[in-house]
């Protein structure tokens, strides 16, 4: 009887955590094989040449992107979306950078000298931050619960606003104290120990811990995966559903801050052209990757947590075999994985995986030489350097001869039924 | 060969998570004639439907219209096939036109391939002419009324020159001139030899239209017979397929002080001609009663409950005193707070978590009582929803179970168990034997019997009348968002609340 009750306790911990035991097997293959595939090529591996450095980097990566992603995937679950992201990084490290502008002492050229402005200053700016970033998420809230706004259309027109604002007011403060740029210093030396990986580390941890604990163990949390589950139902159950979406935007703006905060400090400045551009989809993808379904009430922040930490292993270990700069091939990469997670999921939710017609009609069959010219475009680019473009071609051709053939078995198959 | 039947439905059987739906059933459909098919809800009439129109995709067994089998993909391949159905829920645009729903699908163009509207408001013109009904084809289809809206559906079906019309349950929500209208159509579209399937619970409508009857009954087969074979007494009990147990719940009930108390309620209509959903509606509720409210589709019962329970979307006005405490709900959480509860009448989208257990399902409204120092306790969870389980006796494999693995009535005890544990004064049923079969409603009326036993005051709405007759102490009757009538349970009966239901607001203003 006993055994019986602990087998069922196993595989339903098995179930229910079957997608962070997924990652985590599949972070296993994609460190491994890239340590082979560089052992295989180059005789030695990155990885095990310099592990420290390399751990160091991939985890304060993980860490700065999985800061917001948290908040993301809280908004994701909660039944919306938060696209503000990237700019909410960028407007709170402009607004940290010119907090502590404004109450630097003036150097001797009567123009405020942000290098040394010491810890009290430090932290009123950040704080002023963190209150910018509450003060956005409940914009956001008023939008979508009050105008009743998509949360699309709300947290875009943030998207595309707040970059917009942090340059020109960056312009207008700096014009006000002397001397206009667009990029903001934040060079400070106390501000730069935030700089460090584990800064950002153990903050992302313990962020971690805290959501997990909010989304897990208390009321607030389930009532959070009900109303993203069936909001109308959760309305009708008599919960606070404003509240609750107040809170979850809330969540989204200021982990969105916080990484704004640390992101200016790893630079040293916050410009609002080229900082955190794009990185509300990356979140998104992290969130979703990590097992989060955007129609809401589905993820657990575990599995958002290794979901962000695979997301920056792959695009790092691309980057190793490749050798040329990660940034390039990240977003291809992380394009690949959303539809590569979300398909996988999709696939086991119909279960129906091996019936499936993948390419039926004449959408499958314009589909499939667009795949194959994406896939031979692929590896012409990766080995264009040693291979000219024959291998691509021929790669190209041979994806395109095998999904044929896996069309014509569908079709046949098809007929049969 | 003459007498192949139009339409031979072969051994289909349709299994949902749960519940079987349709369990091997055989009829085959005569050309021309007018079949009824009749059963309870949940006997499998709709199901039935929704695979001979395409709703449905996958089933096991077979379907062959005239002698050749087809396999449906959609909708689209049974309106080509001749096949078009009439919904319940009407399946009109309604922020379209007239013609434009009509031609939906397949607009007439012109040679630029630009919309010939003209052309299709003409056609639409002419076939609602036909209909007897005077709607013009510009005229947006959401701002109709429903038996216009049903006519319009059935102009798109004549459009189609469907020879197989399916209609489901056309009249549920028509009043009585609509349904002499109705019936009128009906001729006319058999003088033109078209086949009708026509599904409905009752018995005048089926006996006055139909030239064969079906029954089914929890999914099965039991009989089809021709019409001057058989009686609508005899139809009723194969219905049934026992006699309806005589569960004389009321009688010996207590009823207790007044604990609500409806003054002048009304709900506004932004928008629309009636201005009104709901205009001046009056009632107490005591103690330990049961207070059934009648009234055809969009006569305002679920819209009354809702401004009960702070869930209206406009503010009603008119007052509503809870044990001669005057309440304005905001919200339904305030609602909750004051001992109002509400099992509302759309279970799969309004009522559960389809993605939640049964635990989470059951705890929803009452978390916050198990939690000690800020987090939820999984000991005392797990208590109350046990308790809760066992008092309802729920039929499921466990607490961790998904509810979607329910059946409807159990998932609607969860639904009720839920919010039993808010410990209501006031519980608001909502049609809550919707899509659930007779063993379940049963046991559902007992329930409702036991709570009043209790001391809570049951407000509850049915589309079915016997169900009221049965269960209510007094029957309130709503028509186009008045209160139409007041029955007691000994003076009340389907004729006069009927009557009282199709009763045709005053004239407007």
């Amino acid at each position: 009887m006993n055994k019986g009750n602990d087998t069922q306790a196993t595989t339903s911990f098995a179930k229910r955590f079957r997608n962070e035991l997924g990652l985590i097997v599949a972070l296993v293959i994609v460190i491994g094989g890239t340590i082979g595939a560089n052992l295989l090529m180059n005789g030695s591996a990155d990885y095990l040449n310099e592990p420290v450095r390399n751990l160091e980097d991939i985890l304060h990566q993980t860490a700065l992107l999985g800061i917001f992603a948290l908040g993301a995937a809280i908004v994701i679950i909660a039944g919306g979306i938060d696209l503000s992201s990237g700019s909410m990084i960028v407007f709170a490290g402009s607004i940290c950078g010119l907090v502590m502008l404004i109450l630097a002492p003036k150097g001797p050229d009567m123009l405020p000298d942000p290098t040394n402005v010491g810890l009290f200053v430090v932290c009123i700016a950040i704080g002023v931050t963190m209150v910018v970033g509450f003060m956005v998420g409940t914009v956001h809230t008023w939008l979508i619960t009050i105008v009743r706004l998509p949360p699309f259309v709300a947290t875009l027109a943030s998207l595309v606003g707040l970059r917009s604002l942090a340059k020109i007011l960056n312009q207008a403060v700096t014009a006000q104290l002397g001397n206009q740029v667009t990029t903001v210093r934040a060079d400070d030396a106390t501000f730069a120990y935030l700089s460090e990986w584990w800064v950002a580390l153990v903050i992302f941890i313990v962020l971690g811990i805290l959501c997990w604990f909010l989304m897990n163990g208390t009321v607030i949390g389930r009532h959070l995966y009900a109303m993203g589950g069936n909001e109308e139902a959760a309305r009708l159950s008599g919960i606070r559903t404003d509240h609750l979406k107040w809170l979850a935007y809330c969540i989204g703006s200021v982990t969105a801050a916080i990484a704004g905060v640390l992101y200016t400090a790893k630079v040293g400045a916050a410009n609002p052209s080229t900082l955190a551009v794009g990185y509300e989809l990356n979140a998104i993808a992290a969130a979703v990757v990590g097992g989060c379904s955007l129609q809401g009430g589905v993820g657990l922040i575990p599995g958002v947590m290794l979901g962000v930490l695979f997301l920056r292993v792959v695009i790092d270990s691309v980057a190793k075999i490749v050798r040329a700069g990660s940034d390039d091939y990240q977003g291809m990469i992380v394009g690949f994985l959303v539809v590569l997670a979300v398909a996988f999921n999709e696939l086991r939710r119909q279960g129906s995986g091996a019936k499936k017609s993948f390419f039926p009609g004449i959408l499958g069959s314009i589909t499939i030489p667009i795949l194959a010219i994406l896939v031979g475009t692929v590896i012409f680019v990766l080995t264009q350097k040693t291979q000219g473009v024959t291998v691509g071609i021929v790669a190209g051709i041979i994806i395109g001869l095998l999904l044929g053939g896996l069309k014509l078995t569908e079709s046949a198959r098809s007929q049969r039924t | 060969m003459a007498d192949t039947p139009i339409i031979s439905i072969k051994h289909v059987t349709k299994r949902y998570p749960g519940v079987v739906a349709l369990d091997d059933v055989s009829v085959d459909i005569r050309q021309g004639e007018l079949h009824s098919i009749c059963g309870e809800n949940g006997a499998g009439k709709s199901t039935l439907m929704k695979i001979l129109s395409g709703v449905i995709t996958e089933y096991d067994g077979q379907i062959e219209v005239r002698g050749e089998s087809v396999n449906f993909r959609g909708t689209r391949d049974a309106e080509a096939c001749g096949l078009s159905i009439i919904h319940q829920e009407l399946n009109l645009v309604e922020e379209l036109s007239a013609a434009a729903n009509v031609f939906l699908g397949r607009e007439h163009t012109s040679s630029l391939g630009l919309l010939n509207n003209r052309k299709m408001n003409a056609e639409t013109s002419e076939l609602l002419k036909q209909l007897e009904c005077d709607v013009h084809p510009q005229a947006i289809a959401g701002s109709l009324r429903v038996g216009d809206q049903q006519l319009l559906e059935i102009a798109k079906a004549l459009s189609l020159n469907s020879e197989i019309l399916i209609m489901d349950e056309p009249t549920s929500a028509l009043t009585e001139s609509e349904v002499e209208r109705l019936y009128r159509v009906i001729d006319h579209l058999r003088e033109k030899g078209v086949t009708i399937l026509y599904i409905s619970h009752k018995m005048d409508e089926v006996f006055r239209l139909s030239d064969r009857i079906t029954v089914l009954r929890d999914g099965k087969l039991v009989k089809t017979l021709e019409k001057e074979e058989t009686t609508p007494r005899e139809i009723t009990h194969l219905m049934v397929g026992r006699e309806i147990e005589e569960i004389d719940l009321g009688d010996s009930r207590q009823v207790g002080d007044v604990v609500l108390e409806v003054n002048n309620l009304s709900l506004p209509w932004p928008g629309h001609a009636r201005a009104w959903r709901l205009k001046e509606i009056s009632f107490e509720l005591r103690r330990g009663e049961i207070l059934g409210i009648a009234g055809l589709m969009g006569a305002g019962r679920t819209e009354l409950l809702e401004c009960l329970f702070g869930a209206s979307e406009e503010t009603p006005a008119g007052k509503v005193l809870l044990e001669n405490q005057l309440v304005r709900f905001r919200n339904p959480n305030e609602a909750k707070r004051a001992g109002v509860a509400m099992v509302t009448e759309d279970r799969k989208r309004l009522g559960i978590f389809a993605q939640m257990c049964v635990r989470e399902n059951i705890s929803m409204c009452t978390l916050e009582e198990t939690v000690t120092s800020g987090v939820i306790s999984r000991k005392k969870e797990a208590e109350i929803v046990d308790d809760s389980v066992a008092r309802l006796s729920v039929k499921t494999a466990g607490p961790e179970s998904s509810i979607t693995s329910l059946s409807g009535g159990n998932q609607q005890k969860t639904i009720i168990g839920r919010w039993l544990l808010t410990k209501p004064k006031v519980l608001l049923l909502d049609d809550p034997t919707r899509g659930v079969d007779v063993g379940a409603k049963a046991e559902l009326y007992r329930l409702m019997d036991q709570l009043c036993r209790e001391g809570i005051a049951i407000i509850l709405t049915s589309s079915e009348l016997p169900e009221l007759l049965t269960v209510s102490d007094r029957i309130l009757v709503l028509a186009e968002g008045r209160m139409t009538a007041e029955f007691d349970r000994s003076e009340a009966s389907e004729a006069a609340i009927m009557e009282a239901a199709t009763e045709s607001a005053l004239p407007h203003g």
